[in-house]
């Protein structure tokens, strides 16, 4: 009776899950009859193709049960029970993930420029068992080399001789036109005025399913058949079977089977194969499958027995202490490996104990090592033996699986991918670098600033200060700064008396953004007495910036500009020759080939700074890239 | 791992795994990549031959996520998530490894220390 119950159970089950599926069903076929939008349509025609996929499973294994219940009936009746100890093997997750699509698109088609641009959406279903997955939807036309799908779709309860059925459906986007709801005659009549190729497309998107039934290659789609529903249909394009045997715990290439021809419309050029990463943890990997207590023989006396509560899982039977080891994560005391190479029998009675001893064989790099261990009584030894033989059984099954454990990641929840217009520019391509962060630019500085500071106490000006004594040669005025009222407009500016000495860790990134109001009022009278040449140039140069750090950087490159240079390389007296950029400086890895430019080129680094710093890369790329004696390296 | 121009290329692999450290709104793998088929190989102080434009990592973050994953300054990396990087340039690559999507790479690399450690087990037996 309890059976009865349990299949029930079952059944009442899988309608649940079968209704659920009726009424997504009839919210797509809502949701499409409203659309307008050409994706949001197909979105929602792949939402009912994944419904009646799952429709069609569940009914299927509703069938299954339904006659396994009958069989079982039969077989009680005539009480034919055949040895009920076959073993199965237990279940375990498979994912798949990183599925990708190679295509291989004619030369022709892809310097075509004029006409419109070929463009399908595909998707893939996944099937293993009776739970079914879809993937994203992806836009594929001619600019795409290959077909990748981000998901990771994780399979929970699949047995070792599991079958993922990979199907890849696709249909045709043209924007021209929006196949299935234009009435037929005037369909004919268009494709009668538009060219040949067009028409025909247009003809054969008009009719769901042209291709389809000539080219499906035999083998039965998961699909039904559809009830005819306005809007854009999707085709089969490939599928493939993968079972245990491509099971592996990193990339791998499988062959892809193709229905459809050229002259279908939802037809892509692929290559024949698709990759991805095909994972599996079968429970016996990542369960306990067995535990209790143990005694186990340590050391080489004959009564040296040590109490420890063992585990069996994975390869291992992991022996602790106490129980409450195990669950406080402490080390295992010993850990007995348990593989294929494993040999596990139960030894003969020993005459002190009541039970069987099990003996446990490994081979440890050419030796071998034998564990012997007691349960507590004749039922525990028996519960163990078995616990072992199924573990091994499900070694034998699960094959490559049991090697080592594969990972599976599940795939973290992210916000919904906020689809943003195409944006052409490289800054919106590029990573912000920790090492150019602006915070890491003013250390620099400083450090610099110090150093040049340090110098000009000592009395002696560099060699160079003849460049400052003509006012207008200076590289400060070319800087291309707007004039500026002479006070800064910062709000709060403190009086400080002029000092050459101030200490530089003010400026520093760590510094609080109040500090700002500070830098420029003590850099300036600084700046006066380092430089001879006319104050009125100096607060010229503050530029109004919306960025407190970005006035700091100003302020500090005001100053420390010519400290830049001296450290890096002395320039001739008589003129001040633009550089061209190069990794020179040792330290700031990022910032160097921008602020090492001047002159001329003091524009681009002034710009350098105040842009974001993916700009500033992107001109550090471009240059030291032209640069051909430069082996260039990117951090990651 | 010298290059015979028409014959396949082997080599003794490793598989590497590294999980991205998220940096704000950034993810990090902790350390530098060079190399490129648009680069000037005979630069790459890591290669033993000189024309290899492959993709060396020249220097790892102590501490790093590839650190910690066992990656090693002077690896030379064949594949990123399955996609081949031994005829890349150097754009290329890091771009495949800086995928904001992605939360793990899982590098094949190789190195001349594994190559040893496969020839002196096998000249054991």
């Amino acid at each position: 009776m309890t059976a009865l119950h349990q299949s029930r159970a079952e059944d009442s089950d899988i309608q649940k899950k079968i209704d659920y599926e009726i009424r997504m069903r009839e919210g797509a076929c809502k949701l499409l009859a409203a659309c307008s939008q050409r994706d949001q349509a197909l979105e929602a025609s792949k939402s009912l193709l994944t419904c009646n996929a799952r429709i069609m499973a569940y009914m299927s294994e509703l069938q299954r049960m339904k006659e396994a219940q009958v069989m079982q009936r039969l077989a009680r009746r005539s009480s034919d029970a055949g040895p009920m100890d076959d073993r199965s093997p237990c279940k375990g997750k498979v994912a798949i993930s990183d599925l990708r699509i190679p295509l291989m698109w004619k030369d022709t088609e892809y310097f075509k420029n004029k006409g419109e641009l070929h463009r399908c959406a595909v998707f893939c279903l996944l099937q293993l068992g009776g739970e079914i997955f879809d993937t994203d939807m992806v836009m594929v036309d001619r600019t795409l080399t290959d077909i990748c799908f981000d998901n990771t779709i994780v399979f929970n309860e699949a047995g070792p001789g599991f079958e993922l059925r990979v199907e890849l459906y696709s249909c045709c986007s043209e924007e021209d036109y929006s196949a299935g709801s234009t009435p037929r005659k005037l369909a004919s009549k268009l494709s009668s005025s538009l060219g040949r190729s067009a028409g025909k497309k247009m003809r054969a998107g008009l009719e769901p399913g042209a291709c389809s039934p000539t080219s499906n290659g035999g083998g039965a789609t998961i699909l039904l058949p559809v009830p005819s529903v306005p809007g854009p249909k999707y085709h089969l394009l490939a599928h493939t079977t993968l079972n245990l045997s491509h099971v592996q715990d990193s990339f791998r290439t499988h062959d892809l089977t193709i229905t459809g021809n050229e002259e279908c419309s939802y037809w892509l050029p692929l290559y024949g194969s698709v990759c991805c990463r095909l994972a599996a943890q079968p429970h016996c990997m990542t369960q306990q499958m067995m535990s209790g207590c143990l005694r186990v023989k340590l050391g080489g006396e004959p009564q040296g027995w040590t109490n420890v509560y063992g585990v069996l899982k994975g390869t291992n039977l992991f022996c602790y202490h106490q129980k409450e080891d195990m669950e406080a994560g402490v080390e295992p005391v010993l850990t007995i490996g348990i593989n294929k190479e494993t040999r596990i029998r139960a030894a003969e009675k020993d005459p002190h104990s009541k039970a069987q001893n099990i003996c446990i064989t490994n081979q440890y790099g050419g030796e071998e090592v034998t564990h012997t261990l007691a349960a507590d009584s004749r039922e525990d030894t028996q519960r163990w033996m078995e616990a072992f033989w199924q573990q091994f059984y499900d070694m034998s099954q699960w094959r490559q699986c049991c090697d080592d454990l594969m990972k599976i990641e599940l795939p973290s929840p992210r916000k919904p991918a906020i689809v943003t217009p195409k944006q052409g520019s490289l800054y919106h391509e590029m990573v912000i670098d920790t090492s150019d962060d602006i915070g890491t630019v003013t250390d620099i500085l400083a450090r610099r600033i110090e150093e040049f500071e340090l110098r000009t106490q000592l009395g002696s000006p560099p060699h160079w200060m003849s460049l400052f004594e003509d006012p207008p040669r200076t590289p400060l005025n070319h800087q291309h700064l707007p004039p500026h009222s002479p006070s800064p407009r910062l709000h709060s500016r403190q009086p400080r008396s002029p000092r050459c000495h101030r200490t530089p860790g003010l400026l520093s990134s760590n510094a609080s953004l109040t500090s700002d109001s500070d830098s420029p009022a003590s850099v300036s009278p600084c700046f006066r007495q380092a430089w001879s040449p006319d104050t009125s140039s100096s607060s010229d140069h503050f530029r109004p910036r919306t960025l407190s750090l970005d006035a700091k950087l100003s302020t500090l490159r005001a100053r420390g500009y010519g400290g830049f240079r001296c450290t890096c390389q002395p320039p001739t007296a008589s003129s001040v020759s633009p550089r061209p950029a190069q990794t020179a400086l040792s330290c700031s890895s990022s910032t160097s080939s921008s602020s090492s430019s001047e002159g001329s080129n003091s524009q681009e680094s002034d710009l350098g700074f105040s842009r974001p710093s993916s700009a500033r890369r992107s001109l550090r790329n471009l240059r030291a890239k032209l640069d051909p004696r430069n082996w260039l390296q990117s951090q990651v | 791992m010298s290059f015979i121009p028409g014959q396949p290329v082997t080599a003794v692999v490793q598989r590497i795994e590294i999980q991205k450290l998220r940096d704000g709104d950034n993810l990090i793998l902790g350390f530098s990549i060079g190399g490129g088929i648009d680069q000037d190989a005979s630069q790459n102080p890591f290669s033993e031959d000189k024309s290899d434009k492959g993709i060396y990592v020249t220097r790892v973050s102590k501490g790093g996520p590839a650190e910690v994953a066992g990656l090693r300054i002077g690896d030379k990396i064949m594949q990123v998530n399955g996609w081949d990087m031994t005829m890349v340039t150097h754009d290329q690559a890091r771009k495949r490894l800086t995928k904001k999507k992605e939360d793990v790479v899982r590098l094949l690399i190789t190195r001349k220390s594994l190559e040893e450690v496969v020839r002196q087990s096998m000249m054991q037996h």
